[in-house]
């Protein structure tokens, strides 16, 4: 019986010789495959252009809307979040509210690992004037947390770059915030 | 569904994972001995804190936009080869693969001499360098890369990355024919546990290789050894799901050969063993009807072949169940069955040669979308860490086309294609901004020029200018005639003026004895005055030929300072540089949106073209067990009707 079905199963055994003696018989046409890669290449190239085309774009639009002998650039960071857990930032800049911002998980996650949010860029004159940010998360045992911080600069006439500060303070478990200049 | 030769690479978001955890490593350049300790160091340049930022939210595009604004801009400071290599990390992710490689070749060279990063960041970035040529199939660069690999510091650093590393040498060893190869793999599996996943791997991959080149016996020896290790070990850290999965292969595997060599109760025996639901359920019960058949149990093949038949049928592989299900009827002597059996068979692959026929002639992207379920979220399609879309067959017909590589990469590509294509569209709305932008911003010179006018008006520049070259004038005319009284002090002009006054006192007084004592003192007066204008002459000249030299800097600062704002009131080239880059990036944009629409149509059609031979194949397949349905059908009419006769010429 077993001979008589094995030569009688011609559709079925021919299927597992297939099976067990090509293991790579279903893959593609190497012709496929090679379009493939031609068009991975194709793609690939395409998106470094588009990289540098966006990185041209960024520069110019920055260029245009802040010259360099006026702009102010405010970036956030925060420490490894271990005392506050951020949800929320405001922004004054000489009274007047310039930047608020609400916190996805994913946004404080990469806050969290190092990353620096870049929270608002504008234009200010020579001078005085002073930057006051309003930072609200979760704080030390679970309970909202709210702290500001203030700082009066002097913008000259080049780019003005400052960093706001969420950092964790060991000596009383508490999170500090602090503005700070960069050089 | 044959044997599969290699890990099955959902190691590759593997490989994305375990590059993200190296990365994030790298980007913050620690050395703790837990990862889980690993404190983020503060950035010291804004712009790589900022490309950080959208790395950490998967945005590799922003990141790497970031990471080329800092470039163009002076570089990133104080964090030496880490953003580079951050960088070639993010082409990885965004599917740039040769421009990965191309960096981290160039970054870490043949020795890493001269890279700032640490041995064992080095010693990484070699891994999954060569990681990635494995992945594209460049088993030269896979194998030197690998090689360059310090075993010792990487175990120390990441024991499961060295596992992996031992799992993809031998895996090379095994593809290469060199001599040797044979010791080397043993060596190498040799550091490795044998309940290791990446061991158990390997002694699969071994058995295939055994049987690839025609050693059945070792072959069969390798794959029951690798069942015994697997269903002996309990204590292991990998998820249960890897390793049944992996039983259930060798099984199947294992059953398949002794289905080769007609061994039917030994095949049994193997496949009785795999749960009805595992992975390759399926296909192990139909390999069990096959068995079944085999041992001259039909009904046993019919059972399975029924179970089967109840499942939906539009797997391609499945697609020889009713042929098979008629054609054990038939050699269960049912003949009055096997009839039916085969004709529903032969409706059923009439029916399927049909609509593949309909979607062949009706084949084009929107068709084949439709096919395709992709899971979305509010961002979009969701894609895994290799940008592959996570899609579902919504038409099982399409499972198979849809599994391949090819298939996954063109789809892929398509997409980013079209994200590329709505990225120019996005950006050409924006040029029209642009040109707002820098209008608005030629106004507002203009305002200044004007208030910069009226401010120089104010200042009566043109009078100053006028008063100092009098001024000069005078001086100079005083000089040539040596002229002391212009030079005096304000001091020795009083006392002139106070000496002309008497003179003009005396002259209206009476020459006579009363004034004569005056007149001489007025005389001596005199004559002391002048003498004193002409010995300060020298001085009060000097003291005003200074005065004239400082005023003159003055006057030449002030004029330079004039003529910059006159200049830079008339120039417009800031404004006329910011126009030309406009229509420059203008330009490449819509040159850009060309060749992505020219690489759109390749893809779509690389795409539809895989779909089209696909449903070529399996209409051809399915033609075969169309013709063999209707043999049977024939024959078993004819067999029936004689079978009819006889049993009337038998009545009669």
């Amino acid at each position: 019986m077993a001979t008589c079905l094995n030569s009688r199963f011609p559709a079925l055994l021919a299927a597992l010789t297939l099976a067990l003696t090509a293991p790579a018989f279903a893959q593609t046409n190497p012709g496929g495959e090679k379009d493939a890669t031609a068009v991975a290449e194709q793609v690939e190239a395409l998106k470094k252009k588009v990289i540098r085309l966006n990185r041209d774009l960024f520069i110019l639009e920055e260029d245009l809307l802040f010259p360099a002998n006026t702009q102010v650039a405010v970036f956030l960071s925060v420490d490894t979040g271990k005392f506050l857990k951020l949800e929320a930032v405001k922004l004054k800049v000489d009274d007047e509210i310039v930047a608020s911002h609400l916190y996805t998980e994913r946004q404080a996650k990469a806050l969290e690992r190092g990353g620096m949010q870049r929270l608002y860029v504008g234009n200010l004159k020579t001078g005085a004037h002073q930057m006051t940010a309003f930072v609200e998360g979760i704080g030390p045992d679970q309970r909202p947390y709210k702290q500001a911080a203030s700082l009066e600069f002097e913008k000259g006439t080049g780019t003005a770059a400052l960093e706001i500060r969420v950092e964790d303070r060991s000596s009383n478990y508490q999170p500090s915030v602090s503005i700070v200049e960069w050089e | 569904m044959g044997l599969t030769v290699f890990k099955p690479f959902q190691a590759r978001p593997v490989l994305f994972t375990g590059a993200l955890l190296w990365l994030t490593m790298i980007a913050f350049a620690q050395t703790q001995a837990q990862a889980d300790e690993l404190q983020p160091e503060r950035v010291q340049d804004l712009r790589y804190g900022w490309a950080l930022y959208e790395y950490h939210q998967g945005n590799a595009f922003e990141a790497l936009t970031q990471l080329a604004v800092a470039r163009e801009q002076g570089g990133i400071d104080g964090h030496g080869d880490h953003p580079a290599l951050v960088e070639g990390g993010l082409m990885l992710s965004w599917g740039m693969t040769r421009e990965a490689s191309r960096l981290f070749t160039q970054l870490l060279g043949d020795d890493g001499s001269g890279s700032t990063l640490s041995p064992d960041v080095r010693n990484q970035a070699w891994f999954y360098l060569g990681k990635v040529f494995y992945l594209e199939g460049d088993r030269e660069l896979a194998g030197e890369n690998l090689g360059r690999v310090d075993g010792d510091i990487l175990a120390e650093a990441n024991h499961n990355l060295f596992r992996e590393w031992i799992y993809l040498r031998a895996r090379l060893a095994m593809m290469s024919s060199r001599l040797g190869e044979e010791s080397e793999l043993a060596l190498l599996q040799a550091q490795l546990e044998d309940t290791d996943i990446w061991s158990l791997y390997l002694q699969y991959n071994s058995a295939v290789s055994a049987l690839a080149g025609g050693d059945a016996v070792t072959a069969e020896a390798k794959l029951q050894a690798l069942i015994a290790i697997i269903e002996q070990a309990t204590d292991s850290v990998e998820p249960e799901a890897e390793r049944e999965g992996l039983l259930d292969r060798a099984r199947l595997s294992l059953a398949r050969l002794h289905l080769r060599d007609n061994q039917f109760d030994a095949a049994l025996e193997v496949l009785g063993n795999m749960p009805l639901n595992g992975v390759f359920a399926d296909q192990a019960l139909f390999d069990y009807a096959v068995a079944a058949a085999g041992q001259g149990r039909p009904e046993r093949a019919l059972d399975a072949l029924d179970t089967l038949s109840n499942r939906d049928l539009f797997l391609p592989w499945r697609q020889q169940v009713p042929f098979a299900r008629a054609y054990v009827l038939e050699q269960m002597d049912k003949p009055q069955q096997a009839l039916p059996a085969f004709k529903r068979a032969a409706n059923h692959y009439q029916t399927r040669i049909e609509e593949l026929g309909d979607i062949r002639n009706r084949l084009s992207e929107e068709s084949l979308m439709a096919q395709l379920d992709f899971s979305r979220d509010s961002d979009g399609i969701l894609t895994d860490s290799y940008g592959r879309l996570r899609v579902k067959p919504v038409d099982f017909g399409m499972a198979e086309v849809l599994a391949s590589e090819t298939f996954q990469q063109a789809l892929a590509e398509l997409n980013e294609l079209y994200r590329m294509q709505s990225f120019i569209a996005e950006r050409q709305s924006r040029f029209e901004s642009f040109r707002i932008m820098l209008e608005t911003r030629e106004q507002q010179r203009q305002v200044r020029i004007a208030q910069t006018r009226q401010a120089l008006e104010n200042q009566q520049a043109d009078q100053w200018q006028q008063s100092h070259r009098e001024f000069r004038r005078a001086i100079s005319a005083a000089l040539a005639d040596q002229d002391a009284g212009f030079f005096m002090t304000s001091e020795q002009k009083a006392l002139r003026d106070k000496l002309n006054e008497v003179e003009e006192t005396l002259a209206g007084l009476p020459d006579d004895a009363t004034t004569a004592s005056q007149r001489a003192t007025y005389q001596r007066m005199r004559a002391y005055f002048d003498w004193w204008i002409a010995d300060d002459y020298g001085v009060n000249r000097w003291a005003a030929q200074k005065q004239l030299r400082e005023l003159d800097r003055e006057m030449e600062r002030f004029q330079a300072q004039r003529q910059r704002v006159e200049n830079l009131m008339g120039d417009d080239a800031r404004h006329a540089e910011l126009a030309r880059r406009i229509a420059a990036s203008e330009r490449e944009l819509a040159t850009l949106g060309e060749e992505v629409a020219d690489a759109l149509g390749n893809a779509r059609q690389a795409l539809l073209r895989q779909v089209d031979e696909m449903l070529a194949a399996q209409q051809e397949e399915l033609n075969g067990y169309l013709l063999a349905s209707r043999h049977a059908q024939a024959r078993l009419a004819d067999q029936l009707f004689r079978a009819s006769q006889r049993a009337g010429a038998g009545d009669e």
